[in-house]
């Protein structure tokens, strides 16, 4: 029975201590990059490595959150057709697409898809450089990795991550009206109308924040699990892993609150 | 055996009493070690005695527990890493493994630290680095990936690299481990060249003994933590030390102690 109570608080507080640790790295990262960045200056971006990270990050991911887009927005549809139909609200239905596509589904999913995509790509790549010593290769070189490595990959994730989200929206809001069309025989003017009239900035603001927040929570804890690999190969699968773990809770949290906040 | 260069009473580097422990393994304990300006001096020792470690301190990669560390007159060991980049500036490093960054080609490779620190544009840094490579013979491959070439290649184009910022001191990490004779015999006349043309410092560690009684100026063995021998290539060559001889002779057996065998 002491064996037993004794091997549940290690195991407890070993894993206590671990998320203590990562919490604190991440912080201090956090504040790294920060530090980098403000007050900036022409030293604290590298401006190659921001473009071919915006272009690796951003412009690559188009087709896969595009397609996503489309059946979130149409799947949208799909559910709230037999309420559309059975209350007769067709001038309603691009409304609710829309409320739910910028407010919550488009900013959630393209940051999920956007995780799993360029976060766990970016740990990967940052965790083989280090486990191949070549942040030290940078370090010896006298060059920062935080400034070089790290700041122009966050930078350019919570860029792209907010014009994704707003091409996400976009398209999802066109999966919604086809089918919309196809489904309930609404006309594309009347669904543009019931978007534009019962919609306000504020709906589509209130994404673009969260997807500034979520595109900067996953930079930070992908680069952070990238550049903290111990082992090797069988490490960076590790790294990988927590990182899109970390990614998601962290978008899910952040979701909540900023929800809860801005109303 | 400790001997004073005679033509350089200050040292250009000091470890002085340094010590470091990885987890429950003592690495370093107390050790104590000057390089003069000029020489080449080589570390050598068993796998895991420390020598990396060694000279990973000397350029911040790692801190020491205790001790001190000294480079031309200022302390360097308690710098921070942002004080650090000066120091980095003047002495280069080659890793074991090149370290190359395999998103680039070897001329990209080359020209980053003239881009970062000289004021170059990349079209200008790209060009000197053209230039860098043909000095170690790799002109013809700046525009390969280093996953696309041999070790020696690679490690020519890190040295190439790692001399764009013209180091007074290049620390070399087993240099020419897993390289062909001829291609490790370059990189010995290259290291030479090195210190008799440019007036370059070179501290390599390595388990060469070709290499290590070719071209050292002065070896310091390092066993359990500290330096057993420091001395020219005859000084440790006729060293009465058993320890020191079966190192040199490459004997299995031994007084020598070799944890995990």
């Amino acid at each position: 029975m002491l064996g037993f109570v004794e091997r549940t608080v290690t195991q407890v507080g070993t894993t206590m201590v671990t998320i203590a640790r990562e919490v604190g790295g991440i912080v201090v990262m956090t504040a790294q990059v920060l530090r980098a960045l403000v007050p900036p200056s022409p030293a604290s971006l590298d401006g190659r490595e921001l473009v071919k990270n915006l272009h690796k990050m951003g412009n690559r991911s188009v087709p896969i959150v595009a397609l996503t887009a489309f059946f979130a927005g149409a799947l949208m549809l799909v559910q709230s057709a037999p309420f559309v139909e059975k209350l007769q609200a067709h001038a309603l239905a691009g409304w609710a697409s829309g409320y739910a596509v910028l407010r919550e589904i488009g900013p959630i999913l393209i940051a999920l898809m956007f995780s799993g995509r360029v976060g766990a790509n970016n740990t990967a790549e940052l965790g083989t450089m280090t486990v191949t010593e070549q942040l030290d290769g940078l370090r010896a070189l006298a060059i920062d990795p935080v400034r070089y490595l790290i700041v122009p990959r966050v930078v350019a994730m919570m860029v792209m991550l907010v014009a994704l989200t707003v091409i996400g929206d976009l398209v999802s809001l066109v999966g919604a009206a086809v089918v919309g069309k196809a489904l309930l025989g609404i006309e594309p003017a009347t669904f543009y109308h019931s978007v534009v009239d019962n919609l306000k900035p504020g709906d589509f603001l209130h994404g673009v924040y969260k997807s500034i927040a979520f595109g900067g929570a996953i930079a930070i804890t992908s680069c952070y699990f990238g550049v903290t690999v111990k082992g090797g190969a069988v490490g960076v699968g590790k790294a990988v892993n927590a990182a899109v773990v970390a990614a998601a809770v962290s978008v899910m949290l952040l979701d909540f609150f900023m929800t809860y906040w801005l109303g | 055996m400790t001997r004073e260069h005679p033509d350089a009473p200050r040292p250009l580097i000091s470890f002085k009493a340094i010590g470091k422990t990885f987890g429950t393994k003592q690495v370093l304990k107390d050790m104590t070690l000057d390089v003069y300006a000029g020489e080449v001096l080589f570390i050598i020792g068993t796998s895991g005695v420390g020598k990396s470690v060694t000279i990973k301190h000397l350029i911040g990669l790692l801190g020491i527990d205790h001790g001190e560390i000294w480079f031309d007159g200022k302390r360097i060991d308690p710098l921070p890493e942002r004080e650090l980049a000066p120091v980095r500036k003047r002495i280069g490093m080659v890793f074991q493994n090149s370290t190359l960054f395999d998103s680039m080609t070897l001329a990209e490779n080359v020209a980053l630290p003239l881009r970062k620190h000289k004021g170059m544009r990349q079209k200008q840094a790209l060009a000197e680095a053209r230039a860098r490579l043909q000095q170690v013979y790799m002109a013809d491959y700046a525009d390969r990936y280093p996953a696309e070439l041999s070790d020696g290649m690679r490690k020519r184009a890190a040295i190439a690299r790692t001399l764009t910022l013209e180091p007074e001191v290049v620390l070399f990490d087993e240099p020419t481990t897993g390289l062909d004779p001829v291609n490790a015999r370059r990189i010995d006349r290259l290291i030479r060249e090195l210190s008799g043309t440019h007036g370059v410092t070179s501290v390599v560690v390595s388990h060469d003994l070709v290499s290590i009684f070719t071209i050292a100026d002065r070896i310091a063995f390092i066993y359990q933590g500290g330096v057993r021998a420091v001395g020219t290539r005859a000084e440790i060559q006729g060293s009465p030390d058993p320890v020191v001889q079966q190192f040199i002779a490459g004997k299995a057996s031994g007084p020598m102690e070799t944890p995990g065998f």
